[in-house]
This record gives structure tokens, sequence and C-alpha cells, in this order.
């Protein structure tokens, strides 16, 4: 076993009187499917991260002018620049979708006399609103791109 | 030099009964520490493994007499009659306060608790928790537990023997099985709760733990064991494992069938259990699937044969909600959906009525040494234990003992440690020499099976004279050749080859005091059967065995049943 | 007995008289087709090598104690049949635990971690025998049932990347064991908890990763439990910042 966890993880307050081997981790943990795919959903935090600077970008360059503003829409004519948004969208769906299917179990079981909704229909709902919200930018956006 | 610890109570055994003792202990007075020794986490003790409920009055259709009357009906009226009436005043108390801890008791639609039928119970008293009752009990009380600093764990120590001066008590010396040290518990007084000793036998529904240390620990200090030839077998465990399937299974509905798919509870008579069928008591139901067995009733399979428990008749979703954990064993442990087929169940050994002599408080002869849960016997359960008493028999006395315990040591004056230091040596001395001890002919795995193999002979459902007094021999016997076993592992830390030699001697004793006990009680009694003496004898027989440690083998001894509101009576049901 | 198959167990050996580091060391042993992991490993102590050490007992998955790492995963080896596996059979000690010896780690870090939740019932006012049992609705039992099954095996804890990583981390077992008792209608300290939950440790380093549950031989869904603990330990300080409590439980 590759011993890669943290050495003191699970160590008690007060160590046990006899010496103990430090914390192992599963050699090949790496290549479960499933630790690859809960790796990549804590490794969209770095398209997160760039997509935000991106934004604040954006932002500022509409507040800056005509010419700023062109030079940003400029970037679109960038094959990478494209690729990089279509990552993000693909990271976005897929943070999406396992956020979705996890959050159901994470609602309390009753605040006050209140329940939550069963779980499909939590999903629809989360699903319903990202589409509403999704279409309101699409149609601002491209209402402004083209007015 | 061995370290010494001194507490006020010692307890040996984490699980219900050492729990509840614990718990009554600091309650009783919060300057009482507590020390509780136990081989494993209190977690893993075997109460863990309870499925079925625990058993109190709660209904208006129920009464204390009626609750009474069916245990020393069930007990084949060698239930000492006092202990029962004690024990069932305060069963509903105990269960109250359990819920109060948190205990997560299943209910009806109003909120009240919910009980079930249960095996020889005239009504529905068995409080329980979908089927995890001991799981959801050991939790409740290892959680509570940790409400009190002054109940101080050590975990993974092995007690190997009870230090006595001056005519009492006065601790324990420990194997810390981690550090591979021995250590000198000192305490006024030493309350047992160790559990029984199924892994005598080679099919049990009892963990690994269940090695009888406690009454060997009484049994080699001179203190009697009582009614040892008693042992339940549970009818319905799982072939070849002896995973249990709860009683409950019955109580929810559950039929049993034969080779033949007749139900043979209902069409023979003559097993006994009258009206009440699949609810009846487990010793003639563990009698009835043996004898259909031995007709040629029975189903065959790789580990031997079995009789059908089936449940397919009951709703799915009762099933689910009453009988999940009965579900997921079966699916797991045997392949089968319980919903859809049929379970193999045959008896198998389950639970000790007999343990360490005590009284009604729990205490032994030996001042300052108790015993309680599975590994005494005070006695409630006579010759046979009804199903669903023992979780509340570890609370009810439990609590008895840990009180009493707490009044008993405030009487108590000191001792001359230097004497019990020198015991503490000599004892650490001798777990050190077994250890590794590799000048030897006897391996601990042949010596094992051979102990299971004789008590199975021996000590079966049915007994007969000359099985058990070739069983008396060959304990005997293999007592002796113990003395030569070879070991491999001579390391230190965490040795647990160590571990079960140990385990191995105390069993030995305890399956020796099991077998002699069961030669001598020439009568059928409750689990008791023996087929040379078919009846029931009360002229000659109505009393408690006991059998005390002798170094020349040995001695048997009687002791009287406390009658009551009572007569012994013909069971019949 | 027929139908024996000769698998290999290849599995972590620690002395740490003798070892400076764990090593493993390879058994050929002959098993039924029936068996479960744990079978096999007592067949190595009974009549290959009477040096491993392993804790087990019930052998029925309710005790806790025979928690390992089979093939990387955590299992509980009293429950997993050999079938489910080839000819070569990986036995490890749990993940993200100090090992003592062999296959047993150290289960103090956990206790401690158990002790801080306090895991028991709350009150202002302790309940009196007299007034007998609570009312509790099936409806509410249900509410924490799940979280109460925990057999206390810690799977979760060898599965959790930030156990993994972060040492203080309260863990899936005990925050599903503090949030029971939260949840329990006889209880009164959700707050004391939630408090303890934003504490040293806190829920928040949970990254919904999910594997406790994923490998939870009792589906007890920490993951929910953590998660749904975060939400309440909001509420708990977003309601304090508002209505400031005076006076401690």
């Amino acid at each position: 076993m590759a011993p890669s966890a943290h050495p003191r993880a699970m160590a008690p307050a007060r160590p046990g009187r006899t010496r103990t081997a430090p914390p192992q981790t599963a050699e090949g943990w790496y290549a479960q499917p499933r630790m690859r795919r809960y790796l990549l959903f804590d490794a969209t935090g770095l398209v997160y991260l760039l997509l935000g600077f991106l934004m604040l970008r954006v932002t500022w360059a509409l507040g800056s002018g005509r010419v700023a503003w062109d030079r940003v829409l400029a970037n679109f004519e960038n094959p990478l620049y494209v690729a990089f948004h279509l990552l993000s969208l693909v990271a976005v769906v897929f943070v999406a979708v396992r956020f979705f299917r996890l959050f159901p179990k994470a609602q309390p079981p009753r605040i006050g006399p209140l329940k939550p909704p069963p779980a499909p229909m939590i999903h629809g709902l989360l699903y319903a609103a990202w589409i509403a919200i999704t279409l309101l930018f699409v149609t601002i956006l491209c209402g402004g791109l083209f007015a | 030099m061995v370290e010494t610890l001194r507490h006020d109570i010692v307890i040996v055994g984490g699980g219900a009964a050492g729990l509840r003792a614990a718990i009554a202990a600091v309650e009783a007075d919060p300057r009482v520490s507590v020390a509780l020794v136990s081989k494993v986490y209190p977690m893993r003790s075997h109460t863990v493994s309870a499925e079925g409920g625990a058993a109190a009055v709660a209904r208006d259709d129920d009464s204390l007499e009626m609750h009474a009357y069916d245990t020393v009906k069930g007990s084949d009226f060698l239930g000492d009659q006092d202990v029962i009436q004690y024990f069932v005043e305060e069963a509903p108390r105990e269960l109250t306060a359990l819920e109060h801890w948190g205990c997560p008791w299943s209910r009806n639609p109003d909120g009240s608790v919910a009980t079930r039928a249960f095996g020889g119970m005239t009504t529905k008293r068995t409080w329980y928790a979908a089927d995890k009752v001991g799981f959801h009990m050991l939790h409740t009380l290892f959680q509570h537990s940790m409400r009190f600093e002054r109940i101080v764990r050590y975990d993974e120590q092995f007690a190997t023997k009870l230090l006595v001066e001056e005519g009492a008590v006065r601790g324990v010396t420990a194997l810390d099985v981690r550090e591979g040290v021995m250590r000198t518990i000192l305490g006024r007084a030493v309350i047992l709760a160790t559990g029984g000793a199924g892994k005598c036998f080679p099919f049990t529904t009892n963990g690994n733990i269940k090695t009888g240390d406690g009454m060997a620990l009484a049994y080699r200090a001179g203190v009697a064991l009582k009614d040892m030839e008693f042992v339940q077998y549970h009818p319905t465990g799982l072939p070849g494992t002896g995973i249990l399937i709860t009683e409950a299974a019955r109580g929810e509905g559950g039929r049993l069938f034969n080779s033949k798919q007749e139900r043979f509870l209902e069409t023979k008579p003559e097993y006994g259990v009258g009206s009440k069928l699949e609810l009846g008591p487990r010793d003639m139901i563990s009698r009835a699937i043996i004898r259909e067995v031995q007709a040629g009733n029975g189903i065959k399979g790789p580990y031997g044969e079995y009789v059908h428990l089936d449940l397919t008749h009951l709703d799915a979703g009762l099933l689910q909600k009453r009988l999940p954990f009965v579900l997921e064993l079966a699916r797991t442990y045997v392949g089968v959906d319980p919903v859809t087929q049929p379970i193999p169940v045959r008896p198998v050994v389950h639970y000790m009525m007999g343990g360490v002599d005590t009284d009604i408080d729990g205490a032994t002869e030996l001042p300052g040494l108790y015993a309680v849960g599975e590994c005494a016997s005070h006695s409630l359960n006579g010759a046979n234990r009804l199903g669903s008493n023992s979780l509340t028999e570890c609370l009810v006395f439990g609590a008895r003992a840990g009180r009493h315990a707490v009044d008993f040591v405030s009487g108590v004056g000191g001792v001359d440690e230097g004497r019990l230091r020198e015991r503490a040596d000599q004892e650490a001395a001798r777990v050190e020499a077994l250890r590794g001890k590799q000048k030897g002919g006897e391996k601990l795995v042949q010596l094992r099976r051979e102990m299971n193999q004789a008590m199975e002979e021996g000590c079966g459902v049915y007994r007969d004279q000359g099985s058990m007094r070739a069983t008396v021999e060959t304990l005997a016997q293999l007592r002796g050749r113990f003395a030569d076993i070879a070991l491999e592992d001579p390391s230190r830390v965490f040795n647990t080859e160590l571990i079960a030699a140990l385990e191995l001697a105390n069993m030995l004793d305890v399956a020796e005091a099991v077998a002699i006990a069961a030669l001598d009680r020439r009568e059928s009694r409750g689990a008791h059967a023996c087929s040379d003496y078919p009846t029931r004898n009360d002229q000659e027989f109505l009393h408690h065995s006991l059998v005390y440690f002798e170094a020349g083998g040995p001695r048997v001894d009687k002791k009287d049943v406390t009658l009551g509101t009572w007569e012994p009576e013909e069971r019949k049901y | 007995m027929s139908d024996v198959e000769r698998k290999t167990f290849v599995v972590t050996r620690f002395d740490p008289d003798r070892d400076e580091v764990p090593k493993t060391q390879s058994y050929e042993v002959p098993c039924q087709p029936d068996w479960k992991i744990l079978d096999a490993l007592n067949f190595i102590k009974d009549h290959i090598d009477a040096s491993l050490s392993h804790r087990w007992s019930c052998r029925m998955a309710v005790c806790g104690s025979c928690g390992m790492n089979v093939n990387g995963e955590p299992k509980l080896t009293c429950k997993v049949p050999i079938s489910d596996y080839s000819d070569t059979i990986e036995v490890a000690p749990l993940s993200n635990f100090p090992v003592i010896r062999d296959l047993v780690v150290e289960l103090e870090g956990f206790l401690e971690k158990l002790e801080a939740v306090k895991p028991f019932i709350l009150r202002a006012k302790e309940l009196s025998l007299d007034e007998g049992t609570t009312r509790q609705t099936p409806e509410e039992l249900e509410e924490f049932k799940q979280f109460s099954m925990c057999i206390n095996c810690m799977l979760c804890y060898a599965a959790c990347p930030v156990v993994a990583n972060e040492p203080e981390f309260l863990g899936p077992a005990a925050i599903a064991l503090g949030h029971r008792y939260s949840l329990d209608t006889r209880d009164e300290g959700a707050a004391v908890r939630s408090e303890i939950f934003r504490g040293e440790g806190t829920v928040f380093s949970c990254s919904y990763a999910n594997e406790c549950s994923e490998v939870c031989p009792k589906n007890v869904d920490p993951a929910a439990a953590v998660n749904q603990a975060k939400f309440n330990s909001v509420i708990d300080w977003a309601t304090r910042l508002v209505l400031p409590r005076g006076g401690e439980k």
C-alpha cells in the first residue's frame, strides 16, 4: 500500500503505546472509476476559477467602452478560447448533474411541520430552474449581442 | 513488575449487562470510579447480534403475573420465583429507561411502543426495534455510557484471573491485547458480565468471542457454576454458519415445514407445543426439528439436514418493515430470498441458561464478586429460557448488581497490596510462558475441534448417558492435553493466537462443567432432554445443579429452587 | 468437499517489533465456493500461519469488527463472498487508519471523534421513569432511524478522501451519529451539536464525494447526514445571529 494519507489521519489525541505504521491509502485508488469521477468533480473547481476571471474581464470590458469590448469579443475568434468555453460547459453540466443527484438527500427530513418533496420532484424542480435560468440568460445575451 | 490500576468497581465485559451495571453504579454514586474491562471494544460485544426483542409488560391485556407465570412455566419450574417476580416488576422500568436514553423502539401509529408475539409468551409483550434489538440496545447503552467520565474503559484487555485476598475478590489481572503486557486492575467489587460459551460447540449462533471467560474465572476461583447442563438450542439457525434467524420471524407468522411440506408442529401433537405451534418454547421446537430429521423428514443439504422456515405467505412490505435483517441475512449467507423462498434452518446452540451461581442481587458466595447477564445464573431462566427475556435480564440484574456493588464497596477496607502484587506477577509469568510456547505436541485448532465434537456428541439436543460419559472423559483428557499445547506466534503486539489459547483453556473448563452437570441430571427437564430418562422427575431433581472446580476433577452439588406462587405442574402448551 | 478452488491471498503483514514498514505475504488457500473473505483469513490463521492477526466476531455483518481493504476497497470481510473475486485477492488493513499489527488498525481516533459529537440524548430536564415512555410516531422514528443503523465498522472513514487528508475532520460515522440524535424527537441538543459541527473537525470539510455512502454496508447514507448537518448548522448559526441564546444547556 502506498502511504499517501496524511501521517496523522485518524490518529488519537493520546497515541497508543505501541508503534503504529502510518495510515495507508489503497494503492491504485486513483484508478477506481468512482474515485476518478470524484477527482474530476473536484478538479472542475479550476475550470470555475478560470471562468470566474474571464467573467470579471468581460464585466470590466462592458464598463470600459467600445474598444475594450471589441477586444474581448475578438478573443472568440481564437479556437482555443472557444474550446475552453465548450469544455467549461461540459464541466458545468457534469457538476450540475452530480450535484442534483446528491441534492435530495442533503435536505433535512423536516423543518417544523414542512417535509421536503420527494426526490423525483426535487430533481424536476432543479432541472426546470436550471433550464429556465439558462433560457433567460441566453435571451438577454442574444438580445444584447444582436441589439 | 506489573502495573497496577485502582478503581472502586471493576466490570469485566462490555455488553448490555456490563454497560448497564456500569451506568447503574455511577448513577447510584457519582464519586464511584468504574473500570469497564472488555476484551473487545464494547460495540463489538455479542449483545449486538440479538435480533428479536426484549420482554416487559406493556399492554393493558397483560399483567406482571402473566409474565411471571410464562417465565416460570418456560423454565420448566426450575426458575427461582423470587428472582422472576423481581424481574417482571423491573422489566418495564428498565425498557422505559432505555427508551429515555434514545433506544429506537418500533412504534404503534399512536406513538406508543410496539410489542410483538414471542415464543412461550401468552400475549404480546416483546418490545422490538425492527429485528435488530440487540444492536440498538447495545449502541444506546454504549453511547449513553459516554456521558459518564467515571466509567473508565479498558478496551481490548483480556481478564485472565480473579485476584482473591483475605476471602474476598480484590480485582483482576488482565492482558493488554495490544501491548502484550499484563496489568492488575484493582477494585473492591468485580462484576462479571462476559456472556455465554456457545463456542464450546461446533454449531452456534454465537460469535467468536463467546468463550465463557467470566464463567471460567469464577469457576477457578472456587465459585460454583449453576445449571450448566441447560444449553439452549435455538430452533432456527442457518445451516453451516449457525447464523441466527430470529424467533420474531415465527412471531410475525413464519411456519416450519419438513421435506414432505408438512407443517409438523401442527400435524404431530406429540411435540407438545399445543396451539402455540411455531410460538412454542424453544426447547420443544428444537426437539421437534431433531426428531423430524431423525424420522427421515429432513431436507438434505451440504451442511447436514434441515427444515424450512417459510415466510413466503407474509406480505413483502411487512417483511421489509419488521424483519429487514432476516431478509438481508438469508440473502447474504444462504442465497435465499425469504419473500419468495423458504429459509433452511436447524437447531443451533444459542444461549446458556446456566452460569455463575448468584443470588437475586447478582452476588456470588465470594464476597465482592458479582455476575450478571448470560454468564450468570440467578436463576431467572431455569431449565429453558423464553425468547426476549434475556436482554431484559441483562438490564434488570445489571442495574441491580451495579447498585448493590456500590453499597458493598462503601463497606470494604483496604488490603495488603503486596500479596496481590505477588499473585499478579505469578499470573503474568504464567501467561508469558504460554506466548509462542513452541515446545509441545498438541495443536490449538485440533484441541478446539475435538472439544467441539465431544460437545456436539454428548451435549446435543438429545443426550444419553453413554455419550455424556464419553464426553466427560474426552474433555478431561483434553484439559490434560492442553498443558502440552504448542503455539506458533511469539509476537508481543496484538497476538491473537495467545488470546485464542487462553479462550480455549476457559472453554475446556466450562465445557467440562456442562458435561458433568448433564451426566448427573438423570431426568429430562427444559432444554436437557435425556433419552435414558425421558420424563421430568420432580421428586429427585427439582433442584439446581452446582459444579465446583477441584484439582481432582469437578465436584457436583445441588441447590434448592425457590418456589413461590406456582407449584410445578405438567408443562403443556 | 467438492468444488474447492485454490486462491492466492496477498495479505499485509506488520509486526512493529520486527518490521520497519508493512509488507505483504502470499498464502495459497483452498477455498469453498460459498466462503466469505473472512473464512479464508480464518483458514490461514488456523492452518497456515497462526501469527496472522485480525479482528472478527459476529460473522454476520453486525458487530463491525472485520472491516478491511479488499483489492483496495473497504469491505466487511464477513459479508463479501470470495466468488466476487478472481484468483488473487489482496487484503490490507483499512485505509486512513494507523496500523497496529497486520490487519488491525487503531480505533481510538474514531472513538474520540464519536465522543466529541455527544452521541446521547441531551435534555434540559431528564425524563422521569414515572412519565413512562415518550410518544414518538413511526414517521418521527423514520426520520433518524437510518442514521442509527451505523455499526461503527469505519469503512466510511477508509473511503473518505477528506479523512485521508484532514486529521481533524469528524468523519462520516461520527457526524451521522451526532445528527441521528439531533433528529430524534426526544433530544433537545441540536443546537449544541450544530456548534460542535461548526467547530474543529467541521462538517464543512466534507466535499460531497459521497464515497462514504457508497461503501457503507448498512445503507446508513452518512453523506446525507453530513450534508443535512451542514444545512442545519447554517440555519442554527443564522438563527443565533438574530436571536442569541442566553445560557447554556
